[in-house]
């Protein structure tokens, strides 16, 4: 399974972006925490300097520096400051040595920007009853503290939101990933003409297998129209094949038991090659129908292709000197193929018999056997016409005659069993151009479908 | 007058082979269905029997089984509707001669069952065939007429002793198409022509007198007295 394929299902998307509004979740959640803390502590720091600056009220003025220092060393943690200045301003007692400019004294706590202080700090200035100012302020320490917990608890939750969602949405891909590939794994045969297969369904009945089911649905009658459409071909060939056969027969008596002139037997000679090619015809679609209908593989055996090529230019070479071609076979090496002998014989004999038929005087045929990598390929060259590009594809129907071929004598399914043919040995049948001319490729190993 | 036995239920086919085989000079006599033909097909009175396939009450390979276990060794023509290859190999396992697929042309199986009966006839296995002042030597592989010697290639020599062997019988294009290649579909009719025409060109040389013969509509035949 590729990455990038993992990367594109809705599940791992989906997944990811639940990620993400978990994490804005979380973030927002800690953030109102701090905030709610950041002002509840800051009331408490307002509220102590508060507290620490009255308890300098009563006391008098010649006392007021022994009770600094002795507020000073009550202060284990370090978070008190006191700064005690004469009504001038003139440092008398305290850590803190110099009041800070434009602190109003007013005895209202504001926040201290100081350096050395943490940002929140908080602290008041007021001046005494007895006429000396009063510094007192309290430094955020707390506050730092709640805050770096909260940062941290932010980055830690925050890699482990998206190190788990996307292993979640990862585990949560696989699962319908896999059951996508069975479904197209399934869906090869299908594309490759079986028709009877199906793709597979679980029991879950989740959208997967409801759109398999509708896909089902679809090709149950697809298959039902195509044996529908295709069994009215054979039935009208197989019902029609009998009369025409009893007709020719009839034909054949009157012209032997019946006397008749030379003209009139002329004439029921005509008549009989034509119910003669008629029935070829008939026979070609039942013969076209029977090879679909064969199971793959039973009949098939190892065939020397070497031996039917042989045999193929033996039993068409007087047919092509007759019609002033040259028949070349070349056979580059000595091939066995896993084949029905027989068909394959038929298929080749159609394509050079055709061939013969279209190759102008003088022309040449060659028909060759090589070895690929793949396995064995069979070519048939002409010098012949050739099938325009846009009519090659239609020419391996049934019934389709190109359009120089019209006249030419025929059932017009000599491709079409071909093509029936290499449909059954799953080997790609291809026409193309000899320039001039025709070429037919037969390979001769399973094709692989590439989709 | 040989006699031929028609098992046939179809009542135009029989039909058929009734009026083409006794216009040939055979005695016909038809069989309608399985029991009564394999009655009659095992009390050895018939010299050939044509056998459809598929049958009331008994089918066409119980009967040629039957037949060939109790030592009824005439010629057998299985005549069937099922075409596939499988079909026919069954047929010749069960103890048929020959195999034709329904619908037929009348001639082509009366020439089958003539070939067969001919074969029947001809016990002797002979090396040299002879026909008239034609000679094949099936050991050195040599070819005269009238002592002349004619060069024939592979297959050439094949079509000829396939047409000795047969000499006086109309073959089909067919007919010859099976024996001489051995595969069983229509290659068109031109194909066998232009092999018979080539040997024609060899065994009958102008000023001879034509031994192989073209009967129209239907095929060859050798030294045919028609």
């Amino acid at each position: 399974m590729r990455r990038s394929e993992l990367w594109r299902t809705t599940t791992f998307r989906l997944t990811l972006v639940y990620g993400a509004v978990f994490a804005a979740g979380v973030m927002a959640l800690l953030g109102l925490i701090y905030a709610s803390a950041a002002v509840f502590l800051t009331q408490q720091m307002d509220e102590i300097v508060i507290g620490q600056a009255r308890a300098f009220h009563g006391v008098p003025s010649s006392a007021l520096p022994e009770k600094v220092r002795e507020v000073e060393i009550q202060d284990v943690r370090n978070v008190n400051f006191y700064g005690l200045f004469t009504a001038d301003g003139v440092w008398i007692a305290g850590n803190v040595r110099r009041l800070p400019k434009g602190a109003p004294l007013n005895g209202i706590p504001r926040e201290l920007r100081e350096p050395g202080f943490q940002p929140g700090a908080r602290a008041l200035a007021e001046r005494l009853p007895s006429g000396e100012i009063l510094f007192v302020g309290f430094d955020a320490k707390t506050l730092a503290g709640l805050r770096a917990i909260i940062l941290q608890s932010l980055i830690w939750s925050g890699a482990l939101i998206i190190l788990l969602g996307l292993g979640l949405s990862a585990a949560l891909s696989l699962g319908p990933l896999r059951r996508i590939r069975e479904v197209q794994q399934a869906s090869l045969p299908i594309l490759d003409g079986q028709l009877s297969a199906r793709l597979p369904t679980s029991n879950r009945r989740d959208e997967i297998d409801m759109l398999a089911g509708i896909a089902n649905a679809m090709m149950d009658e697809v298959e039902r129209l195509l044996w529908a459409v295709k069994s009215v071909g054979d039935n009208v060939a197989h019902d029609l094949r009998t009369p025409l056969t009893r007709l020719r027969a009839l034909l054949y008596r009157v012209r032997e038991e019946v006397g008749v002139s030379e003209a009139h037997h002329g004439m029921l000679d005509q008549a009989l090659s034509e119910t003669d090619a008629l029935l070829a015809r008939f026979k070609a679609i039942q013969r076209i129908s029977e090879i679909d209908r064969r199971e793959r593989r039973a009949g098939f055996a190892r065939v020397r292709l070497h031996t039917l090529v042989e045999e193929i230019g033996e039993l068409y070479g007087p047919l092509a000197e007759e019609h002033g071609l040259s028949l070349l076979t070349e056979t580059e090496a000595s091939c066995e193929v896993l084949a029905d002998r027989d068909l394959l014989f038929e298929a080749l004999s159609n394509l050079v018999g055709n061939a013969v038929k279209f190759t102008p005087s003088g022309g040449s045929i060659r028909l060759r056997l090589t070895r690929r990598i793949e396995g064995p390929q069979l070519e048939i060259t002409d010098t012949g016409p050739g099938v325009p590009e846009d009519e090659r594809q239609a020419v391996l129907e049934r019934f389709y005659r190109g359009r120089q071929e019209r006249q030419a004598p025929g059932s017009g399914l000599g491709l079409s069993i071909v093509a029936a043919v290499a449909r059954l040995h799953e080997f790609s049948l291809v026409l193309g151009d000899a320039s001039p001319g025709l070429r037919v490729t037969l390979d001769c190993w399973p094709s692989a479908i590439v989709h | 007058m040989p006699r031929i036995l028609a098992i046939e239920d179809d009542e135009t086919t029989a039909q058929e082979i009734v009026a083409e085989l006794s216009r040939r000079g055979f005695d016909v006599e038809w069989a309608a269905d399985g029991r009564n033909g394999l009655v009659r097909a095992v009390s050895g009175d018939f010299d050939a029997v044509t056998l459809d396939r598929m049958l009331p009450h008994v089918d066409g390979l119980t009967i040629v089984s039957v037949m060939r276990n109790t030592g009824i060794n005439v010629p057998v023509l299985m005549i069937s509707a099922l075409t596939e290859v499988d079909e026919r190999v069954r047929g010749l396992r069960a103890g048929g001669d020959d195999y034709l697929t329904k619908p037929f042309a009348s001639e082509e199986m009366a020439a089958r069952l003539e070939v067969l009966l001919r074969r029947a006839r001809i016990q002797a296995r002979e090396t040299v065939l002879r026909v008239q002042d034609l000679e094949l030597d099936l050991v050195t592989r040599e070819v005269r007429r009238g002592g002349r010697e004619i060069a024939l290639m592979p297959t050439e020599f094949k079509l000829l002793e396939f047409l000795m062997r047969n000499s006086g019988a109309v073959l089909t294009r067919t007919m010859i198409f099976e024996a001489i290649w051995g595969y069983h579909f229509d290659p068109g009719t031109n194909l066998i022509d232009v092999h018979l025409s080539r040997l024609r060109r060899k065994v009958d040389p102008p000023g001879s007198e034509p031994l192989i013969k073209t009967i129209r509509g239907s095929g060859y035949a050798l030294n045919a007295s028609f």
